[in-house]
């Protein structure tokens, strides 16, 4: 991969790559608004949105023993985080997307919502730090009580946070030793959650010498990081994390080392290294476009941001999210999802095309019923108002080509958009097209249901 | 008259279901060993086979309890599971309480247990654990296709070109598994539940609306077509599953209450109305079996997390089997456990185990040697993590099924597992007709008799053969140790041994002749 400066400013098309990559919202306004730019520049409109992110009310109440309290807890975290991706789409909502599918915890496992929260803020405060969130998580309540290191006593370690500490968290397997486990197990003792709130009691830790990754002493958990990090295969570990979140799902080693070396010269500083990456000519190789599939969350936040109707309730999204085996804050198991190819399974694809053409009917998925938003509105997406963005809205011709550029991040060919067109057209000359005719609506809304059951459309 | 009406019907007689197509229509092993005729027979073989995967490493060692080894209890101090709470099985072994199910299923001669698999060098990595079980390769090789896949590659020489009528591997719930993938994509379908999915599939247009762009050579043509793939697959097989399940008469087991009986209720429903898949596979979405913690409720060690979870596995599978028995389906089809690892032998402090190796593994079914095969756990000898060694490498259980279950030659076998295996392959099957490399030409062997069974002296065992031909009936234990053998008459078929030297117990019977062996099944009581 090229990670060389890219000199020539975005064209619309580039513009619609960074956005589908680092946001939830590849919009139409968001794209010609950087159209032109260069990617320097681009890149800090996107990096530089932060948008505040309100913390749940219920989110300092103390832990409850009413079991549907807790239960009706997490239908609210959900809430919590969906909405606002949804309503605020931002690069760093992306970023705390991708490390909650690193360091990863389930709420039912958590079983307090109050915990997710935090940890969720964790990863956003750090998401740029690889450091401070791979001290930050040894104590981190939800982990603590996700992974057992609550539980875990000196002199009979619970190994279960130590193991993947190494093989999920830093270094990949075969990078370390049973050994090493063993010790850094021990090493990680030492943690109690009470409440809300995690302690680490030296008392309790186990201070004796262990040898981790080669060196011996008498290692804390800060020493385990530590020790981590300096290791080559860790900064590697994390580069391919970052290049299959945003660049491409099998990168080769030259690739991985490129941006594990700047992982390495940044001492885990992260900011300096995903510019770098995110300016390359490398990221906007055409090579690169499309390779990835949407995940769920980018899938159903996106064509709603997309169709502008954002304000659809945050339950369509995880409800769509769900269905499509990403319910948020519930990963499968400690390694997170695994996502690329297990995403698109022969329930999964025709669910997606149900969802997205339903939606753009304003309908919930493969029912009669019509989407609403949170305070139980109709809500319907404008497809004349979309189209009307484009420059050439009464260009039948250009609309199918605008709208293929907006929904499908691979080039269409000229046969694929006659029959688009087509579609459109439903039997009537092209130059009869009237944007503001009464049928239109209705002709825009049939050729997006056919770009999104497309197969190009899961791509990223 | 249809292959499938051909069985049933000559499944009245006793054998004949558990016997493979080849026995049952005279076929030789010659036929079998190479040609049309055995492509063809084994394409139209209706068995069934069904994988439960035990997600998160199911720890073995309180599942079959050493109730009789003190090293257990003393390793488990509040772990173990009292001697006189778990079920017997043999003299030394126990299951758990909740396994109720499986404790009926071994009773009836209707579960195999094989002790101690796992592989050489175990990777205690769920993930790298369970990529290693299902791709079956060696500890240190990263396979992209899996067991399951590469037999049906075999099946389906021009898949995904064309597809078979049927798809050949059923998922019920879950992302795919790497286990069904082929060389040429996955070769199973997957999807929760068959009404939704014809819903969700003839709701929509096709993939063919917009014809496939040439994307050349980027990274994102290959994703189309991974996804055209898919989304063909789903097109193609969602009315077959729907009319499969629509076939199918209702059921009137009642299952128990728990995702797993759910899926595997699917999975009978299919079976019983038609659906003509050869593998499925049903599984745990969570680590649910991962117990680092918790794993017993503290004060009582037969209740918690590990305890709901066996009482779950065994009560869907004792269920789906009664199903089974009821749509006349059950000689048909057969099924196994596996999980990633077992668990440690030693507690952890927080009422749990960690990540460990070797464990039991269950085949069940009609046509299963009902019978616990291999030593049982030695906990003197442990690795220097503490864990348990190998008895079994899990693709010596691959090969019988694939071998014994699915009468794949032995060359082939080995082609799908890498390596030799087909030779280590365990007696899991009834009345399975083996075919090994370099057998005779024209040979066929067959169990006819062997009385008496249970038998304390004299046993004589008749066997069918259609040429005179040398053939050895040898006697193995359990553990596959070689206690005796005699020599088979070949003019009358009958071969006689004496065995008031074995103790009492299950032994496994080998019927060898040219190169080919089959499998019975004989007590020795007193």
């Amino acid at each position: 991969m090229d990670l060389s400066v890219r000199q020539t400013p975005l064209s619309m098309a580039d513009a619609f790559h960074l956005l589908r990559r680092l946001t939830f919202a590849p919009t139409w306004q968001q794209a010609a608004q950087l159209k032109g730019l260069m990617p320097e520049a681009a890149l800090d409109l996107v990096m530089n949105l932060d948008p505040p992110l309100e913390q749940p009310p219920w989110a300092q109440q103390p832990i409850s023993a009413d079991r549907n309290e807790v239960v009706r807890l997490w239908g609210e975290l959900q809430s919590w985080w969906i909405s606002h991706c949804l309503r605020h789409p931002s690069f760093r909502e992306k970023l705390v997307a991708m490390w909650h599918n690193h360091f990863t915890s389930d709420y039912v496992t958590v079983y307090y919502a109050q915990l997710m929260v935090t940890q969720s803020n964790h990863l956003r405060l750090n998401r740029y730090d690889f450091r401070a969130l791979s001290e930050g998580i040894v104590g981190d309540p939800a982990m603590l009580l996700y992974l057992n290191g609550d539980q875990s006593v000196k002199g009979n370690p619970n190994e279960n946070f130590g193991r993947e500490w190494f093989e999920l968290f830093s270094l990949g397997v075969g990078n370390y030793t049973e050994h090493d486990i063993i010790d850094a197990a021990r090493a990680f003792t030492g943690w109690r959650v009470n409440g809300l709130e995690s302690l680490y009691n030296r008392q309790l830790a186990d201070l004796g010498e262990k040898t981790i990754l080669g060196q011996t002493g008498n290692w804390e958990y800060k020493d385990v990081i530590r020790i981590t990090l300096e290791q080559d295969a860790c900064a590697s570990f994390i580069a391919t994390k970052i290049l299959r979140a945003f660049v491409e799902h099998n990168p080769d080693e030259a690739t991985v080392e490129g941006v594990a070396q700047l992982i390495r010269s940044n001492n885990y500083n992260l900011q300096p290294v995903l510019r770098t990456l995110f300016i390359s000519n490398g990221f906007y190789d055409v090579s690169i476009r499309g390779a990835l599939i949407k995940d769920p969350m980018s899938f159903a936040i996106g064509l709603a941001n997309i169709t502008g109707i954002s304000r659809v309730s945050n339950t369509v999204i995880s409800g769509a999210m769900s269905a499509l085996m990403q319910t948020p804050f519930y990963p499968p198991t400690v390694q997170g999802w695994v996502g690329h190819h297990k995403w698109i399974t022969s329930n999964t694809f025709p669910l997606r095309q149900r969802f997205a053409e339903s939606l753009l009917d304003g309908r919930l998925a493969g029912t009669s019923s019509v989407l609403k938003d949170e305070n139980g509105q109709p809500v319907k997406p404008d497809l004349v108002s979309l189209v009307k963005l484009f420059p050439d809205a009464n260009d039948a011709a250009q609309v199918v080509k605008n709208l293929a550029l907006l929904l499908l991040p691979v080039q269409t060919t000229p046969e694929q958009e006659a029959v688009l067109l087509d579609i459109m057209m439903a039997g009537a000359p092209a130059y009869s097209w009237d944007i503001e005719s009464g049928t239109a609506e209705n002709r825009i809304k049939l050729l997006m249901q056919t770009i999104v059951r497309m197969p190009e459309f899961q791509l990223n | 008259m249809n292959r499938r009406n051909f069985i049933k019907n000559v499944g009245t007689t006793s054998v004949a279901v558990a016997t493979l197509p080849s026995v049952i229509d005279g076929f030789t092993v010659k036929a079998l060993a190479g040609g049309d005729a055995m492509g063809r027979l084994l394409e139209d073989s209706d068995r069934v086979f069904v994988i439960i995967q035990l997600t998160g490493g199911n720890d073995g060692l309180n599942t079959v309890i050493p109730a009789d080894n003190d090293i257990y209890y003393n390793n488990r101090p509040k772990l173990a599971i009292a001697k006189n709470k778990a079920l017997p099985l043999t003299d030394t072994l126990r299951l758990h309480p909740s396994l109720s199910g499986f404790k009926k299923l071994y009773d009836e001669g209707q579960l195999a247990i094989v002790q101690g698999v796992t592989y050489p060098n175990p990777d205690r990595s769920h993930f790298r654990g369970t990529d290693i079980w299902l791709t079956a390769t060696d500890a240190s090789v990263f396979g992209s296709t899996g067991w399951v896949g590469r037999y049906l590659d075999i099946l389906a020489p021009s898949f995904p070109t064309e597809l078979p009528e049927h798809p050949l591997a059923v998922q019920v719930g879950g992302t795919q598994s790497l286990g069904f993938a082929g060389s040429k994509g996955s070769m199973g379908i997957t999807f929760r539940d068959p009404d939704e999915f014809a819903r969700l599939v003839s709701t929509g247009g096709g993939i063919e609306e917009v014809p496939a762009a040439d994307l050349g050579d980027t990274k994102a043509a290959a994703e189309v077509e991974f996804v055209r793939n898919v989304a063909r697959s789903a097109d193609v097989y969602a009315k077959v599953v729907k009319t499969a399940a629509d076939a199918a008469p209702t059921s009137t087991v009642t299952y128990p209450n728990s995702d797993i009986a759910a899926k595997l209720r699917v999975v009978a429903q299919l079976i019983a109305g038609g659906l003509q898949s050869k593998v499925f596979l049903v599984s745990w979405e969570n680590s649910s079996f991962d117990t680092h913690a918790n794993q017993v409720v503290g004060s009582d060690p037969l209740t918690g997390a590990h305890a709901n979870l066996l009482s779950d596995l065994g009560g869907a599978v004792e269920a789906f089997m009664a199903d089974m028995k009821n749509s006349g389906n059950a000689g048909r089809v057969a099924g196994m456990t596996f999980s990633e690892f077992g668990r440690r032998v030693a507690e952890n402090g927080s009422l749990g185990t960690d990540h460990g190796t070797a464990a039991p593994l269950f085949v069940f079914g009609e046509n299963v040697l009902g019978s616990v095969i291999g030593a049982d756990p030695d906990l003197e000898t442990l690795d220097n993590r503490g864990d348990l060694l190998m008895n079994y490498d899990f693709r010596d259980i691959y090969a019988s099924v694939l071998l014994q279950w699915f009468a794949q030659p032995s060359t082939v076998v080995n082609n799908i597992l890498y390596h030799d295996f087909s030779k280590t392959a365990v007696p899991l099957f009834k009345g399975a007709s083996t075919v090994l490399e370099g057998a005779a030409a024209g040979s066929t062997i067959q169990f006819r008799s062997v009385s008496p069974n249970p038998a304390s002296d004299v046993v004589t065992v008749r066997v069918h053969m259609n040429l005179i031909a040398d053939a050895t009936v040898v006697v193995h234990s359990m553990h596959g140790k070689k206690m005796l053998s005699a020599e088979v008459n070949p003019v009358s078929g009958v071969a006689q041994f004496n065995v008031s030297g074995l103790s009492t117990g299950n032994y496994i019977l080998g019927l060898y002749s040219g190169g080919a062996v089959t499998h019975s099944l004989l007590s020795v009581q007193r």
